[in-house]
């Protein structure tokens, strides 16, 4: 895929996630939402990485263009805090399911 | 005001596109080859992740061992007591575990080890270890995979990995170390990290609520 292309698509994977993350009143499709958004960033970072032809970003491969490295990194960083975070968020609406018995943005707003 | 969240995020949307179409095309990436030979790499990105970067790599590290720490806090009030009815194991799940376990776990300790040298590192060799660990609690059961598992060893193996990293990221600082095999050893504290991590999520996701 051209990297344009694969930066729009990541443009609108980030706009689909946030949409979830605001329209939808349950915590888990909110979290699915913010993991779309995550993909979406994930993804971009690595459409900025493309060269058109490019090899991977190692020594030894051949002579040519190779891929930004420095993207690459990032996305690194990136995947494993995402996957920290969500672990960690997830917990917490296990907690507040076992305290208040709803998912619901509303209803756990509500003062009891 | 129910389009007016519609309207904000398909500004943020147009937003973002006007300011990326700036971005291409990509200008050429500048020269990496000596910088990544001289951290005694191969891999560029491991050059940038344990060499130029490392301290971002150590801290995400220990940002990582602290969700898991989080994870393991909160959910130990919810832990069930009653000990649950082993799920009815497949023999087709028991054989393709004990034939694949040995692999994943070679493989993995193959990409932590090699991981400056090609494709690798010490994260996804972690991913690969927890997501053997996964086949195995899917073939034996969450719960008395946990029991063999001892969590206090595991705990002691987590901590001291991270605080082998830091020491690693000291002796960089102040005694210059630098080389491939700093990587190997990087790589292989990171795996760990990772893995024990992943288990982590596994164990207690499982023992909390729900089965594997």
């Amino acid at each position: 895929m051209d990297g344009m292309a694969a930066s729009a698509l990541a443009i609108a994977l980030v706009g689909l996630g946030f949409w979830t993350l605001l329209r939808r009143r349950n915590v888990i499709w909110k979290l699915l939402g913010l993991n779309v958004a995550a993909g979406g960033a994930i993804l971009f970072l690595v459409a900025i990485a493309h060269r058109p032809q490019a090899r991977p970003p190692i020594l030894g491969l051949g002579p040519g263009q190779s891929a930004d490295p420095l993207p690459h990194a990032l996305v690194l960083t990136a995947i494993v805090i995402h996957f920290a975070t969500l672990a960690l968020s997830l917990v917490y609406v296990i907690f507040l399911t076992e305290r208040r018995h709803s998912q619901d943005v509303h209803k756990l707003e509500e003062e009891r | 005001m129910k389009w007016a969240s519609g309207m904000a995020i398909l500004a943020l949307v147009l937003l973002v596109a006007a300011g990326t179409w700036s971005l291409f095309p990509r200008p050429d990436v500048p020269p990496w080859e000596e910088e990544t030979a001289a951290w005694g790499a191969k891999n560029a990105v491991a050059a940038i992740v344990l060499g130029a970067r490392l301290w971002d790599t150590l801290f995400e590290v220990l940002v990582y061992a602290m969700a898991m720490v989080g994870v393991r806090l909160a959910l130990r009030p919810l832990r069930r007591t009653e000990p649950q009815a082993p799920l009815p194991e497949t023999p087709l799940l028991r054989r393709a575990a004990d034939v694949l376990l040995g692999p994943i776990v070679v493989f993995a300790i193959y990409l932590a080890a090699s991981g400056h040298l090609g494709p690798g590192g010490g994260f996804p060799a972690g991913a690969l270890l927890g997501s053997g660990l996964l086949l195995l609690a899917l073939a034996k059961g969450a719960d008395r995979l946990g029991g063999e598992l001892h969590e206090p060893i595991l705990e002691r193996g987590e901590y001291g990995a991270i605080v082998a990293l830091l020491a690693a990221g000291l002796g960089v600082l102040f005694l210059g170390w630098v080389g491939g095999g700093l990587f190997v050893g990087l790589n292989l504290l990171i795996a760990l990290e990772v893995a024990i991590g992943a288990w982590v999520v596994l164990h207690h996701f499982a023992s909390s609520r729900g089965e594997v």
